[in-house]
């Protein structure tokens, strides 16, 4: 067997010892070291792995005045000199495992070489996870280096639970560095997360563009992408089970995507709440002004003892009330004002709550309809997202990108907060789920007002490991993100990074070479924190397998906004192909928009077998307005003359 | 088993009842010479105050630098004797695309002490060349260690010629020798070998021409001249200085060249001067003696140091 060529050899002198963690060795000029080289060194008795962390060259040369001596001054001379100096490649490595682990010792004085395949496995300690009957590896991308390419697997239980959970990327806008990496990691998860523990879904919320619209499409992927796919294990398919949830625009028709192309129809569903939906989270659009302590008490009256259950009260109603939706909420305030105007003038208090703040609660609640238009819906007929039956392997895409961003927080503090809801009772359909929100340092800024969504991501990252609800975040400024949200993240990501950025104290750690590597990071290489790694390693990964957004927008261009009449027509045709358009457009004309809408949420909800039939039946018959009656004049009892003026 | 570390030679040999000692000797790594002159030969006619070279000119093909180390330490003494341990080491670089690699590298040690003590240490100095001092004086520890001194000088000398013999065996580069050519009638004949001389403590000239020769000006070479003494290995020679002197030392960048004595020797005087020239650069910084040290020299003997062993 060939041994192996030594590329370089430890020193260590009083001034650049070798300590336990960290070791100089100098290799050739020309030699496949470079930042992030993962290197073996061999000494009797020991073997240690270390990753290159920094690099230095110098010459023999003891003064820049001496070269300038040497060369007359003449720079265009400096470099004609018959004999080059002896020049020095230096470099610093960090080191990832010694072996034997105990008694940890100084790096010995040793030949360096190149580490292989089984060192990248043995230095990254992915031998704990990676061996035995039930792995937990999911592949992540591949080291490359000296003609190396080595798979580097994260470990699931650290990147989904229980041990550690979360992972959260960092990197410059514009690269969709990040968008990809998520992208690849959610596929490569899907492929490969191991049987035994369990099942897996995704949840990911789309805040800008068309970043996420796609994902059911595939990629146009090159030979060497998909090289690297076959060279991890992977294939590179787009996702199999997708849904995407965007709600109405204000129009209450026509769906607030880029998602709209009609051949994507299919899989593209409204996301539409009632009152029910949206009440506990109330507190998300309605401040502290808003809701005192005397609203509050009145809204945790309704929530308790009006709102989805029978209400009885004599003064209000003979019969129970029902409040269900916003519409009836407004009716059930319209019958306790008119209580208090006509049959209790004596009194401001209706059930020990003030008129004022019941005044205060109606005109705050109500506007939640109105601020929240198109996701909130006055009539109270919901689509949601399937829970309880959120598939293993599916993903679910919520489209909130042409939100508001206080509805953007509705949105996810909702479905997060039903998240944990259902992964508590262990009735959500999956074991585990992978949220994905980008633009994290908008959700949880480090300085900022305390919001709910704030308190809800710090609760998930500290908390959301145990449940097997899973935070993948992403921010261009991770120091602009709340460190605990972040620092809760066992694997840490880094694309392509601002210099801004890097300098701030949160980085202090990494080498200028690091730095200067991360500063100018290719798009498809990541920087890969991972809790088995004890040091960072740059790893590069394929394009993900689902057509990017902006390759999306030019193969599914968006469809223009259709008007009421052909978009309810849509809508029911696609539920039933055999619905002809101007069926639908017959059955609408001259009704209200209002009333058209609320049958097709009947319809929606449902899900009927003959859906023109329910559809015509939820509009009601139409009802001819009656004829104004004819109004006799009355004369007056005393004229006083004939004067007509 | 070898005993290669003078820590533990000298262990071993107080093992066998000396007197262990260190005493590393002033200028122990160089060779001593004595200050004369001695009249030379005139070969071309050219005023010895100097003839223009021309501008320097890179070297047009590969070349090879050889040099030699030497050091050595009293390690004991028997009784007032010394025994005293070297290392001597001579090696060349070639350059090649302007790069330097190592051609070839010989080593030896030396114990070098009184017949009889030699013969009680035999088994203790395993792996080095036992070298006898003259027998018959009465022990004198001075005299001794000169003795001993001489020794190391003239095995050094011996290691690189039988270098230079190896390389120019494998190789008809240019090979430029550190020092004189007059270490081998063979070198001597070498129409491709050059002796480079920092030393100036044997002069060619006195008087007037004395003076015109080492205030040489930069760029300037002196006339071709045969140099006294070298029957056995005759060559010719010339001085050149590679940096201007004033302000400095009168020997500042003045270098002795030494070439077969041929009529080649004298047709391309002036070019390779100018080949000299340019090994100016790379400055040979920081030694002390840069403005005479070619950077190949140099070279060979940081890769000396840098690989012996004590």
């Amino acid at each position: 067997m060939n041994q192996p060529v030594a590329i370089g050899r430890v020193v260590a002198t009083e001034m650049k010892p070798s300590t336990p963690h960290q070791f100089h060795f100098w290799t050739a000029r020309e030699s496949p070291v470079g930042i992030g080289a993962i290197v073996r060194v061999d000494a009797p008795g020991r073997t240690v792995i270390g990753i290159v962390t920094d690099g230095f060259a110098y010459s023999d040369l003891l003064t820049p005045i001496h070269d300038v001596i040497g060369a007359d001054g003449d720079p265009a001379l400096a470099g004609s000199a018959p004999t080059e100096r002896a020049e020095i490649r230096l470099y610093t490595a960090a080191v990832l495992r010694q072996i034997p682990e105990e008694p940890l010792q100084p790096v010995p004085l040793g030949a360096v070489h190149m580490a292989d395949d089984a060192d990248v496995v043995s230095g990254l300690r992915m031998d704990a996870f990676m061996s035995g009957e039930k792995t937990t590896g999911i592949p992540a991308g591949v080291y490359a280096a000296g003609g190396l390419e080595s798979p580097i697997y994260l470990d699931a239980d650290f990147l989904l639970g229980p041990e550690a959970a979360h992972l959260n990327i960092t990197g410059v806008s514009g690269l969709a560095t990040k968008t990809s990496a998520v992208e690849f990691l959610l596929s490569s998860i899907f492929q490969t997360f191991p049987a035994h523990k369990g099942s897996v879904a995704a949840i990911c919320f789309n805040v800008k563009g068309p970043d996420l619209c796609f994902l059911d499409q595939s990629a146009d992927l090159g030979d060497e992408d998909r090289r690297l796919y076959a060279r991890l294990g992977l294939h590179a398919e787009p996702f199999a089970d997708v849904r995407y949830y965007a709600p109405y625009k204000g129009d209450g028709v026509n769906l607030n995507t880029l998602r709209t192309n009609e051949a994507l129809a299919s899989n593209t569903v409204p996301l539409v709440w009632g009152l029910r939906e949206v009440l506990d989270y109330a507190e998300v659009l309605l401040n502290k002004d808003d809701v005192d302590a005397k609203a509050g008490g009145f809204i945790d009256f309704l929530k308790e003892r009006v709102i989805g259950r029978p209400f009885q009260d004599a003064t209000l109603s003979d019969e129970p009330l029902e409040v269900k939706s916003f519409a009836d909420l407004e009716d059930f305030f319209r019958r306790i004002f008119e209580f208090m105007e006509v049959q209790s003038k004596t009194s401001e208090v209706w059930r020990n709550h003030h008129l004022a703040t019941i005044r205060k609660v109606r005109n705050r609640l109500g506007n939640i309809s109105v601020r929240a238009k198109g996701l909130v819906t006055d009539d109270g007929q919901a689509s949601d997202l399937p829970w309880g039956k959120v598939a293993d392997r599916s993903v679910h895409v919520v489209d909130v990108a042409g939100l508001e961003p206080v509805v953007q927080d509705l949105v996810f503090a909702r479905i997060v907060s039903k998240l944990r809801e259902h992964l508590e009772r262990r009735d959500l359909g999956v074991d585990h789920v992978v949220v994905f929100v980008d633009e994290l340092n908008k959700y949880a800024p480090t300085d900022g007002p305390e919001t709910y969504v704030r308190r809800m991501l710090l609760d998930l990252s500290e908390r959301g490991r145990y449940l097997g609800l899973v935070l993948f975040s992403a921010q261009q400024f991770r120091s602009q993100v709340l460190r605990r949200v972040v620092g809760n993240a066992g694997t840490a990501l880094f694309g392509r990074m601002d210099m801004d950025e890097i300098s701030s104290p949160g980085y202090a750690t990494l080498s200028p070479a690091t730095k200067a590597k991360l500063a100018a990071l290719p798009k498809g290489e990541l920087m890969v924190r991972h809790p088995h790694f004890t040091q960072p390693i740059f790893v590069r990964f394929p394009k993900p397998p689902v057509l990017r957004g902006r390759d999306g927008m030019e193969r599914f261009p968006a469809a223009v906004d259709l008007a009421f009449d052909d978009a309810v027509a849509r809508q029911l045709v696609q539920l039933d192909r055999g619905i002809r358009p101007n069926q639908v457009k017959d059955l609408i004309a001259d009704r209200t928009e209002e009333d058209v809408r609320r049958a097709l949420a009947a319809v929606r909800q449902k899900r009927p077998e003959d859906v023109l039939a329910f559809f015509r039946k939820a509009l009601g018959g139409r009802v001819a307005p009656d004829a104004p009656r004819e109004r006799r004049a009355v004369p007056p009892l005393n004229p006083i003359s004939d004067e007509p003026y | 088993m070898t005993t290669r570390n003078w820590t533990r030679l000298r262990r071993a040999v107080a093992a066998r009842g000396f007197t262990p000692a260190t005493w590393i000797p002033a200028a122990s790594e160089g060779r001593a010479e004595e200050a004369t002159i001695r009249l030379a030969h005139l070969l071309e006619d050219l005023p010895i105050a100097g003839h223009p070279v021309g501008p320097p000119e890179a070297w047009p093909e590969a070349v090879g630098f050889l040099d030699g180390t030497q050091r050595y330490e009293v390690m004991a003494y028997a009784g007032a004797s010394p025994v005293v341990v070297a290392e001597i080491a001579a090696a060349v670089l070639e350059r090649r695309d302007r790069h330097l690699h190592v051609a070839q590298v010989l080593r030896r040690r030396l114990v070098i002490a009184r017949p009889e003590v030699l013969e009680q240490l035999e088994d203790a100095i395993v792996g080095h060349e036992a070298v006898a001092l003259p027998e018959g004086g009465p022990v004198h520890p001075v005299l001794d260690f000169q003795l001993a001194r001489r020794e190391v000088d003239s095995a050094r000398g011996r290691l690189e010629v039988e270098t230079g013999n190896r390389f120019r065996a494998a190789s008809d580069a240019w090979l430029i020798v550190d020092g004189s050519l007059a270490e081998s009638p063979q070198w001597a004949l070498d129409g491709r070998m050059l002796g480079v001389s920092k030393s100036h403590a044997t002069l060619p000239f006195s008087g007037t021409q004395l003076e015109e020769y080492l205030r040489l000006p930069a760029g300037s070479r002196s006339p071709v001249f045969q140099p006294a003494g070298r029957e056995v290995a005759p060559v010719y020679s010339w001085a050149l200085r590679l940096w201007p002197w004033e302000g400095k030392d009168l020997m500042h960048g003045l270098i002795r060249v030494e070439a077969a004595a041929t009529v080649e020797t004298l047709a391309q005087a002036d070019q390779v001067s100018r080949w000299l020239l340019a090994e100016r650069a790379p400055v040979s910084t920081p030694d002390p003696r840069w403005d005479r040290l070619l950077y190949g020299i140099r070279a060979v003997e940081e890769f000396l140091r840098a690989s012996g062993e004590r």
